[in-house]
């Protein structure tokens, strides 16, 4: 039985790395200091004040605008959600998830915990590009389209919350989001100003990319520059790795790899900017992998699964995981993304799919309604300096700009939680108050 | 003693009715046990502050004898040796949907009894495990981490009320427990084909059969006549729920379509990773190089 445990301690780290989850830097191997805190996070003694209990459910609902269920992803069939009930009438904050990412990793739950202890009802969503979502809640099955995720994310939060028992009562509704999730909320947000369903008052986004693509190739630039782009390139990372590892078991009394996890501790033995660099390249890799899969499985283009023979449940899948780790996002755009939106969206071209996927696409809206704000690092690995300036000069005095934290390095840390509360609450009254 | 059985056979069921009843529904709402962050966050700055004395001591131990250290060469390669793959997918779905609709359900029920009565069946179970512990560090030649299961196994035993308390711990005598697993390992056996055993999950040849051994073992030294007497037909589930209740891993939470492959290799690497620094002569990971990982 202690099989749980050990699994436990194998998957409890990938938040770990999830955080990093998202995307890279500006200028080819970003700083020190931002790839290190991308990668571990926000230290715990550096964490706000948290509640010591918050109630917790499980939603589990199945959407009827989503696609036939492919038979190997059986597992996701409804889409899950979870939910923190105040007992009193409360405002709800929505938080959605960054890349890939489930609605109950580490970084929501002390998004969660925090919120709660505000007073908020909180519901936590998954990223509409982690697998489950795509599954279950995706018109389309081919993820990564900033309006067209905004639109089923946006449909599935109003059917959770109109199915909430009557005992929840709700004075407002607030949305917020990271990394690309932050994006997903403002659009949510948008897309509610003009059809009333779940009158939502304030949007915050919370180290939101500028430019989808543009963020996601410089994560693409880094696996290449860090890791390299042959299987023989990944061999070699992995084994240097798993030496520095094995070297660190035989110098310690730990025999049984216990509580720290072996991911964990293979964060521990990162050492170069490289290092550090490849494990933010290849944890956004990882869920790229899920995407560009599921989206050539939904869409029939055939790259790695045959649309004729489609895959069963115990077929072996590892040389497929293999070709898709050498696959960066722009294979996915072009041979899955584009052809599908193309053949879908008359008019449409591949530059204007690309240009629908900047936040100018709500410009205007996040120029002149009150109710946006941001958060986010200066040395943000995802941004680079036009884009955080065009951030800047967009929101005005509704963003926060801290100098350090790298990409979501600082989530959750008493400065950042006490700023995010005050945007949400309608309390912030600009950085230099 | 056939009516309590029954009576738990009848409960678990209807846990798995109810659960059935749920999923058939468009929309289901339960409740979770309440998280509570500020402990946990308090626990990770400890573990936080003991992770990085681990890492330091290791790389001061590492710098001494650098002799023993391993190359890329000796790395198990990226593939792993699972030729009974279908098989274990299956046991791998079946698992997921018995954890789903009966083992998650129950350890949650078990998660709302108070947190001491918990902590005193984990304790317990982890003392008994002692007795497996001392019997295998015997037969690994480690005499040091012998004594000390030893010690704690007499320690909390007695001032520890029978195991319930971990009396131990407080003396600074941690918990290390060893099987017949990681007794193959020492001696060099590989790991072998991995396998996923129906309910147990994710295992090796090896030590799913270490794992038989150690029930074997435990069932023949029979201490207090716990796995001969009248209540030791409750004492595998109890531990089982126990385990599970303390284990947040939720089978497909990655949503992955990779998740077998996934959990194989980090699985399969961490025994590994185990192995070597168990084995009582350095040598090679694999006498084949190229032979996938765990052969």
């Amino acid at each position: 039985m202690r099989v749980f445990q050990l699994l436990y301690a194998l998957l409890a780290c990938t938040p770990l790395l999830q955080a990093s989850a998202a995307q890279a830097p500006a200028t080819g191997l970003a700083d020190s200091a931002a790839l290190r805190a991308t990668v571990y996070g926000t230290p715990p003694q550096d964490i706000a004040p948290l509640p010591a209990t918050v109630p917790l459910q499980e939603i589990n609902i199945a959407l009827s605008w989503a696609r036939p269920l492919p038979k190997v992803l059986w597992f996701d069939r409804r889409l899950r959600a979870w939910f923190s009930p105040q007992d009193k009438p409360a405002p709800l904050a929505i938080v959605i998830s960054g890349t890939g990412s489930d609605g109950n990793t580490q970084k929501i739950s002390v998004l969660r915990a925090v919120l709660y202890g505000a007073g908020y009802h909180v519901l936590t969503l998954p990223s509409p590009t982690f697998p489950g979502f795509i599954a279950s809640a995706s018109s389309t099955g081919v993820a990564g389209d900033l309006l067209q995720d905004g639109r089923d994310l946006y449909a599935a939060a109003e059917a959770i919350v109109h199915h909430l028992p009557a005992s929840v009562q709700i004075t407002e509704v607030d949305v917020l989001g990271y990394s690309l999730g932050g994006a997903n909320a403002a659009i949510v947000k948008s897309l509610d100003a003009a059809d009333h369903g779940l009158h939502i008052h304030r949007a915050v986004m919370i180290n939101p990319p500028v430019s989808m693509f543009a963020s996601i190739d410089r994560l693409d630039n880094l696996f290449r520059q860090s890791i390299g782009p042959s299987p023989q390139d990944f061999d070699r990372f992995y084994r240097r790795i798993y030496v520095r590892l094995a070297n660190f078991y035989r110098a310690s009394d730990a025999l049984r790899i216990e509580d720290t996890d072996l991911l964990a501790a293979a964060a521990a033995v990162l050492r170069t900017d490289a290092d550090f660099s490849a494990a933010v390249a290849l944890t956004f890799r990882l869920a790229l992998m899920n995407v560009f899969y599921a989206g050539d499985l939904y869409a029939g283009t055939g790259v790695v699964t045959d649309p004729r023979h489609p895959p069963a449940p115990g077929d072996p899948t590892e040389l497929v995981a293999q070709t898709l780790r050498e696959k960066p996002f722009s294979e996915y755009f072009d041979k899955v993304f584009a052809p599908y939106y193309l053949a879908r969206r008359p008019g449409a071209t591949r530059t204007s799919l690309v240009a629908d996927n900047r936040l100018s696409v709500i410009g205007d809206a996040l120029r002149n309604d009150p109710d946006y704000f941001a958060q986010t690092n200066s040395d943000d690995l995802i941004l680079d300096s036009a884009e955080l300036e065009w951030l800047k000069t967009t929101l005005g005095s509704r963003i926060a700009v801290y100098d350090h934290g790298g990409h979501l390095g600082n989530l959750g840390d008493r400065q950042q939680v006490r700023d995010m509360l005050d945007m949400l609450s309608g309390h912030w009254s600009g950085a230099n108050k | 003693m056939i009516l309590p059985r029954r009576i738990l056979c009848a409960a678990v069921l209807c846990a798995a009715l109810l659960q059935a009843a749920c999923a058939s529904r468009d929309f289901s709402l339960h409740s979770l046990p309440a998280e509570t962050p500020a402990s946990d966050n308090a626990i990770a700055i400890q573990r936080s502050q003991a992770a990085l004395a681990q890492l330091q001591a290791a790389a001061a131990a590492a710098a001494k004898a650098p002799g023993t250290a391993l190359t890329p060469m000796d790395v198990p390669p990226l593939q792993t040796y699972d030729p009974w793959e279908r098989m274990n997918r299956m046991t791998y779905r079946f698992n997921a949907r018995f954890d789903e609709h009966v083992f998650l359900p129950v350890a949650n029920g078990y998660r709302r009894l108070p947190q001491p009565v918990r902590t005193g069946v984990s304790d317990f179970f982890s003392n008994l495990s002692e007795v497996v512990s001392v019997v295998n560090y015997v037969v690994q030649l480690r005499p040091a981490p012998g004594v000390r299961s030893l010690g704690r196994f007499v320690i909390n035993s007695t001032l520890g009320l029978g195991g319930l308390f971990d009396v131990a711990a407080q003396f600074h005598i941690p918990s290390a427990p060893t099987g017949f697993g990681p007794t193959l390992a020492r001696w060099g056996v590989h790991p072998g084909p991995y396998l996923v055993l129906p309910l147990l999950g994710p295992s090796t040849v090896r030590d799913g059969f270490g794992f038989l051994v150690d029930y074997g073992t435990a069932y023949a030294i029979d201490v207090a006549h716990l796995y001969r007497g009248d209540v030791a037909w409750a004492l595998t589930p109890l531990n089982a729920v126990d385990q599970r209740a303390n284990t947040s891993f939720r089978y497909y939470a990655s949503g992955s379509p990779f998740e077998y492959d996934t959990i194989r290799f980090l699985y399969v690497r961490k025994a590994l990773l185990e192995d070597d620094a168990l084995r009582l002569w350095r040598r090679p990971v694999s006498p084949d190089p190229q032979a996938p990982a765990g052969r």
